[in-house]
């Protein structure tokens, strides 16, 4: 297993794309300006549709506010292809880093967990032009998004701490 | 200046959160910070989005209870920004580049009050924001993303 992980890290690490990541020393640290405004973007959109499922900001209807998470979508790509960079430029830096696969299943958790609410519920959300509905099925969501986001931001932020990546 | 600086940076505390290795010490807030940053910029975008066209079914009159969410997110980073300050004061207080994160932010919430009582300062909170309300949520996005790159700048220096 380790040994098909380095071989993987070896491989990519010579691709000319991870070479170019490496190379450009202005892209590291543009791709992580990058990052945090996904993250900004993502924590703000998201975080405020969570309360809005929670019960508050119950003045704004349902799909009002969900017309706004398509800008959270884009704060969570923004904030993926700045990640995949980092990844590919630096892989070593990750793959035997427990903190990077804490960061993985809580963004797994989160991902599921924001397909699962679109999947059941994103056709009712759009015309729900109801003021206070906030059964417990949303709530729940709610909170399992919140944590979830809180634990993808703490095991990013512990990369360069608990492993040796920046 | 620099004295105190030296001075600041070599108290027990300061040199606690920087050498202690303990994950309770500068990764705590570090990632306080971060945290705090993402709910500041994010309540703010969320606002400055709603004030520029976006979600315009959105009812803007209850978008005033961002504030309090805001305040926290920036009473969290200005205090973790200072602990952070503190464990590398005598670098990062003398650099150009900390000033000016320091002006921008400044600037950033005299235009965030500027935003709160432009729209919210009187009633009936009207649903469509004048171009002087649009010309300020879009110097605040430009204010919060300028913070983000001197910020980020800052781990450089």
């Amino acid at each position: 297993m380790h040994e098909t992980l380095d071989a993987f890290v070896t491989w990519l690490r010579a691709t000319q794309v991870s070479e170019f990541i490496r190379d450009k020393p202005w892209l590291w640290p543009a791709c992580e300006i990058a990052h945090f405004v996904g993250l900004s973007l993502l924590v703000g959109v998201i975080g405020f549709f969570d309360l809005r499922l929670l019960g508050a900001f119950r003045r704004v209807p349902l799909y009002a506010a969900w017309s706004l998470v398509p800008w959270g979508k884009l704060g969570f790509a923004i904030a993926a292809a700045t990640g995949v960079t980092f990844f590919v430029g630096a892989p070593d830096q990750y793959v035997n880093n427990v903190a990077f696969y804490a960061k993985l299943v809580f963004l797994l958790i989160a991902g599921v967990n924001a397909a699962a609410f679109e999947i059941i519920y994103g056709a009712r959300v759009k015309t729900s032009a109801a003021i206070d509905a906030t059964p417990m099925a949303y709530r729940a969501i709610a909170v399992v998004s919140i944590v979830s986001w809180f634990f993808v931001i703490y095991w990013g932020r512990m990369l360069p701490f608990v492993g040796n990546a920046f | 200046m620099m004295d105190f600086l030296a001075s600041v940076e070599s108290t027990e505390f300061a040199s606690w959160l920087r050498e202690s290795g303990s994950i309770w010490a500068y990764p705590a807030v570090l990632t306080l910070h971060t945290l705090g940053l993402g709910v500041l910029v994010g309540a703010s975008a969320v606002l400055d989005l709603r004030l520029l066209g976006a979600a315009s079914q959105m009812p803007l009159e209850p978008l005033r209870r961002l504030f309090p969410i805001m305040w926290a997110g920036f009473w969290v980073n200005a205090i973790s920004g200072v602990l952070l300050f503190m464990t590398d004061a005598t670098t990062k207080g003398t650099t150009t580049v900390f000033m000016a994160k320091l002006g921008i932010i400044v600037v950033a919430v005299i235009v965030l009050t500027t935003i709160r009582r432009s729209v919210f300062g009187h009633s009936p909170v009207s649903r469509d924001p004048s171009m002087t309300v649009k010309a300020l949520a879009a110097a605040s996005l430009a204010l919060w993303l300028a913070a983000i790159i001197t910020g980020r700048y800052m781990a450089y220096v």
